[in-house]
């Protein structure tokens, strides 16, 4: 049976434990917070833009601008992957890092010659502790991603594809359904998703200027937007995931915590009968 | 004409922002080739932003909010500005229509 001295510093040692955890869980509910107003905002920009563009491109639109380019077979592709630069989540980045090796050796099965960019700390350290080639890292997006970052990260792609240099350009990010729903999800990016029905373009709209031209200063926009959104998708997703895990924690060392008081209590008492039965012992023999 | 059935919807906002989101009886946004002020009743309609100022009128308010870069739709009296970037206007913001 534990001495009740040395149960009492583990509950010391659970109780502090718990501490930080559940601190954590309250920064990372008020990172949530913010991270989810970014969301709200960014997700119904990129989808109208992403449903203009679908709107406006047609098959015949492909030829003339390289931004559309519908390559007859992927030879090239590019896969960004993009993870948390703090741990402490769950299973948030194993599950995204997961989804992308499941995309890489998709890519390589069928002969796609893949180069990986990874975005976050946990990412790049799992592929290069396997020894994984990636041709870009990125640690210094944050907490608070910028569509000037997205772009800085895109832009150098879309020039690549532009020029025939890739034919793909996929992204993989936790997408934020809910606090409790943060499932990791592959999105391309290049080529554009092209409709092969023409959509019934309704009501029919005024084109000014003409729908190509719309589409080259547009579609720049589309890709930005699109990138932002994951990364901005994937901060509140990581606080989710880091809230959601943090609580668990938490409620783990309360009920540890119930346990050990019982048995520390049960210890002590234990201690105190033998000691009196001690004393009892000791005077019955002194009247003796 | 002017009960407030007739009035137009409009959405200024980029991917980090909402400039504006209300009703408007007209609007004047800046598209490439200059201004274009929009009634109710415009015919659906797309197309690009230059950088400048968009106006919202609403009886006696006035709302100004700078857009740069982007893409203007409307459909069915909604007016959306998707602007690559919005801000303040140095100008009030929004004023009266003796102040424009």
């Amino acid at each position: 049976m534990a001495k009740a001295r040395d149960i009492g510093r583990r509950m010391r040692s659970v109780e502090s434990t718990r501490k930080i955890t559940r601190t954590m869980e309250m920064v990372a509910t008020s990172k949530l917070r913010r991270a989810q107003l970014r969301v709200r905002q960014a997700r119904p920009f990129a989808e109208r833009v992403a449903a203009v563009v679908e709107n406006l491109v047609t098959p015949e639109l492909t030829d003339l601008e390289p931004l559309l380019r519908q390559p007859g077979r992927i030879r090239r592709a590019a896969v960004i992957l993009v993870t948390s630069n703090r741990g402490l989540c769950g299973a948030f980045n194993v599950n995204l890092m997961r989804k992308a090796r499941e995309l890489l050796a998709e890519l390589q099965a069928s002969d796609v010659d893949a180069e990986f960019h990874v975005i976050g700390k946990k990412g790049i350290s799992y592929f290069r502790f396997r020894n994984v080639a990636m041709a870009s890292t990125r640690t210094d997006i944050g907490d608070d991603p910028s569509p000037d970052m997205a772009r800085g990260l895109i832009d150098p792609l879309a020039d690549r594809f532009v020029r025939e240099e890739l034919d793909a350009v996929y992204v993989v990010h936790a997408e934020f359904r809910s606090v409790m729903s943060t499932p990791p999800i592959t999105r391309r990016l290049l080529p554009v998703y092209v409709p092969q029905e023409r959509p019934t373009r309704e009501p029919y709209y005024i084109l000014d200027p003409s729908a190509d031209e719309i589409l080259a200063r547009l579609l720049p926009l589309h890709l930005v937007s699109s990138m932002y959104r994951a990364l901005v998708e994937n901060v509140a997703a990581e606080q989710g995931a880091r809230r959601t895990a943090m609580k668990s924690a938490t409620d783990n060392a309360d009920e540890f915590l119930t346990t050990l008081r019982r048995q520390f209590n049960r210890a002590r008492q234990q201690e105190i009968t033998s000691q009196l039965a001690e004393i009892i012992g000791g005077a019955e023999a002194l009247k003796g | 004409m002017g009960d407030s059935t007739r009035k137009l919807k409009v959405a200024v906002i980029s991917p980090t922002e909402v400039g504006f989101e209300g009703e408007g009886e007209s609007v004047v946004v800046p598209a490439y080739d200059g201004l274009l002020g929009i009634l109710y009743g415009h015919a659906p309609l797309m197309t690009l932003l230059g950088t400048g100022e968009v106006t919202v009128t609403d009886g006696e308010t006035v709302h100004r909010i700078a857009v740069s870069g982007g893409f203007l739709q409307i459909v069915d009296n909604e007016v959306s500005v998707l602007a690559r970037r919005v801000g303040e206007c140095s100008s009030e913001g929004s004023g009266t229509k003796d102040a424009v």
